[in-house]
């Protein structure tokens, strides 16, 4: 891989469910830093592309090298690619049985074979970053759900990945919990992750996105820095779009 | 999970006692006081014929406890590969299990001892306890693997995804994520198999194993006393019943540590 070339490469892909055209022929570049923000109505795919970066989701046609690896090359094994990956979901998804340090270490100790005192250090450290390191040894139900966030935030992170992906990560919140949410992210932004996010928050993406992208029936409509984005949308699909939700 | 999933969970056989069901008076209880005074009483006022009955029988309880351990851990790993293929995605072991488990469940236990039993003992000489082990797990474990895979299917696609997403393969998956968040769904009816499995080895007394029943029938035969023999036996098989019951039910709630605020 060329020092230049982008660390995430989405060509031409397309994704049928059955039928119907979820992903209609989309082509992204993310570059090594960059934050990338997906914008669109529901339905328009943004879950749909975001998942296939880790192959949750297998294409139909097209290709995504991810870090110089080829998602359907033959030769590649697709859980060490999910290592570099990190990704945080709408619901969470916290592991039930395991405290919030124990959702942190599994896989690095399983994955990485690393060893279980440093995987803890870096656990708490990560812990503190997030802001819940008192809470090291509860169950996740018995964390609210800006706090069960942050630490699934942390979990991703303690696989020390090359990308975060993001899927509406705030969403399923109350609002007075999707601040302390927003301030993990944007933080992480500053240290200079790369991150893919999809997001209904606005704010967010005009402080923090290199690169809005609107998606609408599958398709990338338009991709702009969000100055251009919010200020001079081109499209109508974009215009309306943005009339709607702000 | 809330407490009214959690009593659909456990089936038709409901042998767990709620773990709620604290108070003085609870059937559980009054079985268990009833079934260990009479199995006290009856053989202190007429020691001929309860005392004998009492003297000639246990050991066949050994042979019942035998059975049922040797039974219940060969059906719960037949179980986990039977809910494993029919949670599989390859079409070949899919169907596999399925067949299995449609094919057992058609056939009643009873038919499935006597014709394992003698397919079997045309092909190898086995002694009769081992012909009746086998037979038990082969039926059991078809049950046991709908246990395994309603346990697998009632945790939330998101655990799977989240782990995934982390590097995980799909068998790392299952034994680091999945299958300890099932077991916690599987075990009440694990425990209820377990104990209609145990009550089951009593057909076993039909292939010449010598079980709690079988030993129960030849003391009636010599004495003719049926009625005191088989009132015996129901009360031994209750008390067995009623201590594991209890036993699960408290696993069940240790289980549980993660769910509780
Ligand atoms: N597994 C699936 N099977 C069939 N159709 C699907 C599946 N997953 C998604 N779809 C369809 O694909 C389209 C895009 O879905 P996707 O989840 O990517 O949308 P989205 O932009 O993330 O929407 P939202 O904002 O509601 O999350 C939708 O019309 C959806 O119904
Ligand atoms: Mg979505």
């Amino acid at each position: 891989m060329n020092a230049a070339d982008p660390i995430i490469r989405i060509n031409r892909i397309n994704k049928y469910f059955g039928q119907f055209k979820a992903l209609d022929n989309v082509s992204l570049d993310v570059e090594l830093g960059e934050k990338v923000v997906v914008l669109g109505p529901s339905g328009s795919g943004k879950s749909t592309l975001l998942r296939a970066i880790n192959r949750l989701e297998t294409i139909s046609s097209g290709s995504i090298v991810v870090d110089g690896h080829d998602l359907y090359a033959p030769g590649e094994n697709i859980n060490t690619i999910r290592m570099e990956l990190g990704m945080v979901f709408q619901s969470f998804n916290l592991f039930k049985h395991k405290t919030v340090l124990e959702n942190l270490t599994l896989a690095p100790i399983k994955l990485k074979k690393m060893d279980k005192g440093k995987v803890e250090e870096l656990a708490f450290s990560l812990l503190d970053k997030v802001g819940i390191r008192d809470r090291a040894d509860h169950y996740p139900v018995q964390l609210s759900g800006g706090q069960q966030q942050r630490v699934a935030i942390a979990r991703a992170l303690a696989m020390e990945p090359k990308i975060m992906l993001f899927d509406e990560p705030t969403s399923a919140l109350d609002p007075e919990m999707i601040g302390e949410v927003l301030d993990v992210m944007v933080t992480l932004a500053r240290e200079g992750m790369t991150m893919v996010v999809v997001t209904h928050e606005m704010g967010f993406a005009r402080e923090v996105a290199d690169q809005v992208v609107f998606m609408d029936d599958g398709a990338i409509v338009e991709m702009a820095r969000p100055d251009m984005f919010f200020d001079n949308p081109r499209h109508s699909r974009t215009k309306l779009f943005l009339e709607q939700i702000l | 999970m809330s407490e009214q999933e959690k009593i659909i969970d456990i089936g038709d056989g409901a042998a767990i006692p709620d773990p709620r069901d604290k108070g003085l008076f609870s059937a559980w209880r009054i079985a268990l006081i009833g079934t260990i005074s009479l199995l006290v009483i009856l053989p202190l006022a007429k020691p001929d014929p309860y005392a004998k009955i009492l003297r000639f029988v246990p050991d066949g309880i050994w042979v019942t406890f035998e059975v049922t351990i040797a039974s219940i851990s060969l059906a719960l790993i037949i179980g986990l590969l039977t809910g494993l293929g029919r949670i599989s995605k390859n079409r070949y072991i899919n169907l596999a299990a399925s067949l299995y488990v449609e094919v057992v469940r058609g056939i009643p236990l009873l038919v499935q001892l006597f014709y394992i039993y003698f397919a079997l003992g045309r092909i190898v000489r086995v002694p009769d306890i081992v012909a009746a082990v086998i037979a038990m797990s082969f039926c059991y474990g078809a049950y046991m693997g709908e246990v395994f895979r309603a346990g697998i299917k009632s945790i939330d696609f998101g655990q799977t995804e989240a782990s995934l997403s982390l590097g995980f393969n799909r068998r790392q998956t299952m034994a680091y994520v999945i299958l300890p968040q099932a077991w916690r769904t599987i075990l009440p009816p694990v425990g209820n198999e377990f104990i209609a499995l145990l009550k089951d080895t009593s057909l076993v007394s039909i292939l010449a194993v010598a079980d709690i029943l079988r030993r129960g029938r030849e003391y009636a035969s010599e004495s003719f006393n049926y009625f005191e023999t088989y009132t015996m036996i129901a009360l031994i098989y209750l008390l067995i019943t009623l201590v594991l019951s209890k036993l699960i039910s408290n696993m069940e709630h240790r289980l549980s540590h993660y769910e509780r605020r």
